[in-house]
């Protein structure tokens, strides 16, 4: 489900006290995978994903909107991996280029909520009275609940994949802004942040060599993490009717219109929601690995 | 913090623990009626809007002059006898003493006369035909009423009691001088349940009252006729989200009827102890792919052809109803299989082996560029979103551009009545279905009319089905008829009124406790009893 | 302590505007003529040009938008399209499914991941730890209709412990009233306790790594009882914060159970609102959830003076 509180906030894992016994392992990729199991089983599950949609076309797929009403709600069997729908389509075929639509989604809008939300903050941590404007609306934006805001903008426009990536970028890219706009505003008090600009440095070099630098660790975690919330909250929409078009095949799609069969065929909405599931897990995994790799203490600044 | 919790959650465990104890039976009222009906009621005037689920509520809200029966003969029903004149042109009917509306007035013919006015002017095919010849309708004394002719209409008795849409219902005056195009915002009649306006939460439920001055006839009910005795205090229409939260709830007994239950659910339903389940009519119903005749693409009859030598009633059949064989047949021809009237003259487009590469031909001839074809599918109704899929792939097949618009039952019901161009609000295609008992022959067949600008959604203009519609009022017996429609069904698959998915019967299911439910193209809630 | 809770209110109140502002203005920042989204589908050129008049989209923006605000302070949030009725009524009429619904899932999720969450925190690094840990995480990446269409099928059609769907006042008894509602509230409150246990599991960390807490260990001070009601204290600070923030899980998800579970709340109000384009309702269900989120988030803020005397903006 959607939140605005993603997998990451506050739920720092602190660096571990003294009275606790030391790991064994040490050095080598054995130990790297003992020190950041997430970090693994996260990055690997999210390639494996990547890779099936790229791959989508030859891995034994058929066209997934092609229709046969007269092979319709067949079980999963040898011809057909996942059964087929109510309409006969091949639910593997769907399902595998299901995954297209929701990571494109999922990565477009980490992407752009990112860069909005990056330029945005930046501009708030350097002008006072920007600043101040630009908070009030962050806040506002952040008081509707991301879902609701989703919702409200897929109402005004047409369904389609495009508007599905807009609307729900608006609804997570004032975390970003805050996030860059609490590093920018600590990042200014620094020592060496405050002799560049002493020296006359112009402001976007500082932005370059000075802030963004130190942005990039928080700011990757964040993208993953906006990444799966965005992921579900397609697959939310899509189900109440209010996402993808129902000619793209998305696994909030596919499990919208198995949703009547579930009870007869039920894995019509088991195998996208299988996946659905994995691909998200994969994604907040990575994104707590990353969080506890990098620097456990810059969790308590998310 | 924890004891306080751990404290709640024990309340709780032991709280769940009791509920889980033996399969509870739910306790139901025995004079509730808990229905779920086959879409949302999403507004509640029957002659502005031609849905079956608007007309199903209003049977239990409002009385008719005359009711057809299992047979579709029409029956007297609120009038007490009728007096028609050797040339049919001259009809009087006295009214039943003791009709009252819910709010306590007495049925007057005045009411009447404005109830009939507003539904002559919204009924293409027996209502306007009516209107047409009325030299007079006046009401004679509050008891009667007459229709004067200038012309013979022997089918008069039906007009006023067929059961296919819109029906005729009586409304007192105040409401009927609505304007016909306008929807009521009333809803008081004199049938045997009152509406509960102040309890419908759209889109959710909808309830209805006994009301208790309703005087039932004395003979024995069957569809619209005789006495409709209803045996509940309170019929209340659940609105389910979709097929399998109303299969699952009907199995908890936690409805009672469900009007429309998915085919593909009904195995289930069948194997669930308690639930009976049957055809819910014999004569089904006839699957309709809308074009609209005011607008290009369609407005060609060359594209509306290769519609028809491309689409395949098998895909849109077996989408709709599913394997099951028994439920569907192929229909090439615009009237009720298994009905006296059924052809299939003309109806070669429909049969054989589909061919695309033909209907690519059909449509460059027809001068298609690849403009949107606006395809509106409501989502909610398992039917029409079902048949939309096909026809989404359908069109692309022949290659056409295909903009698929995702609504639910209630706005396709609203904008479909919008003649603007499709690029400004307006529409291609829709999909509806026909019950059987609508299309036994052209009276009630509104979809088959080709009046144009009064014809049904779609607006079909033809001057040669409207002759032969003509010709069949006149025919002077059965063989007579047949000929007739022959040549009508000819007439109409050249011209492309719409386009027949395929003929498909559907179910219904009900709890075991209910008893006296029958086979009908809409629910009868009289002489039904719940245990 | 009263002179911060007035700060805090009044500070609330600049967000309310701008929430409200925001709300407002989606219909104009959205492409297409505004009058003609109100009149919805079925209205005729006539409808529009009478909507376009009152929306008077010649006067200033600022002024549309006070004068809109004022309507809506006064209680009018306009009239649905599509079932010609007042949205304020509409809403009435499915505010109380929904606030039961949301009631007792905070109860079940807060009563169910407080204690997941400092249990694993007292046994950090054993299995339990991991298990609590996964648990949660799973929790959140499952979308909330799986879990309900999981748990209708176990308990309610295979066990018949709870019905399948609908919605029982509590005005009708208390057990009818929790049949129906504890499955939609367990699915919902999933993904809710998933956060809650794993903030208070984090919080509860590092509150126990303070000094004050070894030393107190180390002193063998009865440490069960008063170190966990003193570090929980402590902890309270973020994990009420999550309660607030992740308050919006709750509404977003409040809108697909009802849908899963057909409870006529206001969440399958806006559900189907969406179907239909029906503009007001949507608006007005946006605007109402957005200030009940903000109240919820003020009541948190006005909550930490209880349990952190020292926090004073």
């Amino acid at each position: 489900m959607s939140t605005t509180v993603q997998a990451g906030d506050f739920t720092a894992a602190p660096t571990l006290p003294d009275v606790l016994p030391t790991p064994k392992e040490r050095g080598k990729i054995g130990g790297f995978i003992y020190r950041h199991p997430t970090i693994v089983v996260g990055g690997t599950l999210v390639t494996l994903m990547i890779l099936i949609a790229i791959f989508a076309p030859f891995l034994g797929t058929k066209d997934p909107t092609s229709l046969a009403p007269a092979r319709r709600t067949r079980e999963p069997s040898a011809l057909y991996w996942f059964g087929t729908d109510m309409l006969g389509r091949d639910v593997y075929s769907r399902v595998l280029y299901g995954a297209r639509v929701s990571l494109l989604v999922g990565f477009s809008v980490a992407t752009c909520a990112g860069i909005i939300g990056t330029t945005l903050g930046l501009i708030a941590g350097f002008t006072r009275a920007f600043d101040a404007v630009v908070m009030r609306v962050m806040d506002g934006l952040m008081s509707i609940p991301p879902i609701l805001l989703a919702i409200a903008l897929m109402a005004l426009t047409r369904a389609s994949v495009k508007n599905v990536i807009i609307a729900i970028s608006v609804a997570e890219f004032p975390r970003v802004c805050r996030l860059v706009r609490g590093v920018v505003l600590s990042l200014r008090e620094q020592p060496y942040v405050e002799a560049a600009i002493a020296s006359g440095t112009r402001v976007p070099v500082i932005i370059w060599k000075h802030i963004l630098p130190n942005t990039l660790a928080p700011l990757m975690v964040q993208a993953t993490f906006i990444c799966a919330s965005a992921m579900i909250t397609e697959a939310t929409l899509s189900f109440i009717g209010a996402g993808t078009p129902p000619i793209v095949p998305s696994w909030g799609n596919i499990m919208a219109e198995g949703r009547a069969l579930w009870q007869v065929k039920p894995y019509i909405v088991f195998f996208p929601a299988i996946f659905l599931s994995i691909t998200v897990l994969s994604v907040n995994l990575l994104g707590d690995g990353l969080r506890d790799a990098l620097d456990p203490r810059l969790a308590k600044r998310l | 913090m924890r004891r306080r919790d751990f404290m709640r959650a024990a309340a709780l465990g032991a709280a769940t623990g009791a509920m889980a104890m033996p399969r509870l039976g739910h306790a139901a009222d025995t004079k509730v009626l808990r229905f779920v009906p086959q879409a949302n009621l999403a507004n509640l005037d029957p002659i502005w809007t031609t849905q079956y689920v608007v007309r199903n509520g209003s049977l239990l809200i409002w009385d008719m002059l005359y009711g057809v029966n299992d047979k579709l003969e029409p029956q007297p029903q609120m009038v007490r006898s009728h007096d028609v004149s050797a040339d049919f042109k001259t009809w009087t009917f006295t009214l039943r003493p003791g009709l009252k509306f819910h709010d306590g007035e007495p049925v007057r013919a005045r009411d009447v006369v404005a109830s009939i006015n507003r539904w002559m002017a919204r009924d293409a095919t027996m209502g306007l035909p009516i209107k047409r010849r009325t030299d007079a309708l006046e009401a004679v004394d509050d008891a009667t009423f007459r229709f004067r002719l200038n012309q013979p209409y022997p089918k008069m008795l039906f007009a006023l009691g067929k059961s296919s849409t819109p029906c005729l219902f009586i409304m007192p005056e105040r409401i009927a001088a609505t304007d016909p195009f306008k929807q009521i915002s009333e809803y008081i009649g004199s049938g045997p349940m009152r509406f509960k306006k102040d309890e419908w939460v759209p889109g959710s439920m909808a309830a209805f009252e006994r009301f208790a001055g309703y005087v039932p006839r004395d003979e024995k009910a069957s569809w619209l006729s005789g006495g409709k005795r209803v045996n509940f205090d309170r019929v209340e229409w659940h609105i389910l989200p979709d097929a399998a939260t109303a299969s699952a709830a009907l199995q908890n007994n936690e409805v009672d009827w469900v009007e429309t239950p998915s085919p593909d659910l009904v195995p289930l339903l069948r194997k669930s102890a308690g639930v009976m389940v049957d055809i819910a009519d014999p004569l089904g119903n006839i699957g309709s792919l809308r074009v609209n005749h005011l607008h290009p693409p369609f407005n060609n009859v060359l594209a509306r052809r290769a519609l028809q030598i491309a689409l395949s009633q098998e895909d849109y059949m077996r989408a709709v109803v599913g394997d099951d064989e028994t439920l569907w047949k192929p229909v090439p021809g615009y009237f009720t299989p298994d009905t006296p009237l059924y052809t299939e003259a003309g109806g070669e487009p429909l049969k054989g082996k589909r061919d695309y590469d033909a209907a690519k031909k059909l449509l460059a001839e027809a001068g298609y560029k690849g403009e949107p074809v606006i395809l509106m599918v409501a989502t909610d109704v398992n039917i029409t979103k079902a048949q939309g899929d096909v026809t989404a792939d359908l069109l692309k097949r022949i290659g056409m551009n295909v903009q698929y618009e995702a609504l639910d039952w209630g706005t396709v019901g609203q904008r479909r009545a919008k003649k603007d161009p499709p690029g400004q609000g307006g529409w291609n295609i829709f999909h509806t279905w026909h019950a059987g008992a609508d299309c036994v022959n052209p009276a009630p067949y509104i979809a088959l009319d080709a009046s144009g600008d009064t014809a049904w959604f779609g607006w079909p203009k033809s001057d040669a089905v409207q002759a032969k519609i003509a010709a069949w009022y006149d025919a002077p017996d059965l063989a007579a008829e047949k000929t007739v429609i022959a040549d009508l069904n000819r007439a109409a698959m050249e011209h492309v009124i719409y386009l027949q998915t395929g003929f498909f019967k559907g179910y219904q299911a009900w709890r075991n406790n209910l008893s006296g439910i029958v086979k009908a193209p809409f629910p009868v809630v009289w002489d039904v009893t719940k245990a | 302590m009263l002179a911060y809770a007035i700060r805090r209110i009044v500070a609330t109140i600049p967000v309310v505007l701008i929430v409200a502002l925001f709300v407002f203005s989606l219909l104009y920042i959205a492409p297409g003529d505004p009058a003609a989204i109100i009149a919805g589908d079925q209205a005729t050129p006539a409808d529009v040009e009478r909507i376009r008049a009152s929306l008077g989209l010649d006067r200033p923006f600022l002024v549309r938008f006070f004068d809109w605000l004022w309507s809506v302070v006064r209680g009018d949030l306009g009239t649905s399209i599509f079932t010609n009725l007042p949205v304020s009524h509409m809403i009435q009429q499915r505010i109380e499914p929904t606030l039961s619904l949301m009631v007792l899932t905070l109860t079940l999720s807060l009563s169910c991941a407080i204690p997941m969450g400092v249990i694993a925190a007292w046994k950090h690094g054993t299995w339990i730890d991991r298990a609590v840990m996964m648990t949660a995480v799973f929790g959140f990446s499952t979308p909330v209709f799986v879990i309900g269409y999981l748990l209708a099928y176990v308990f309610a059609l295979r066990l018949d412990w709870f019905p399948v769907q609908g919605f029982t006042s509590i005005s009708q008894g208390l057990f009818p009233f929790l049949r129906n509602l504890i499955l939609p509230a367990v699915a919902l409150g999933l993904v809710y306790m998933a956060l809650i246990a794993r903030i208070t599991r984090a919080t509860m960390l590092d509150v126990l790594s303070q000094d004050y807490v070894r030393t107190a260990k180390a002193k063998g001070v009865g440490q069960r009882g008063i170190l966990f009601i003193h570090s929980l204290k402590n902890a309270a600070v973020p994990i009420v914060t999550i309660v607030g923030i992740g308050f919006a899980a709750l509404i977003g998800g409040a809108v697909v159970t009802e849908s899963v579970f057909a409870i006529p709340g206001l969440g399958r109000l806006t559900v189907d609102a969406i179907l239909r384009r029906d503009y007001p309702v949507i608006q007005g269900v946006v605007l109402l959830f957005s200030c009940v989120y903000v109240l919820v988030n003020l009541g948190v803020d006005l909550l930490y003076t209880v349990f952190d005397p020292r926090i004073r903006y």
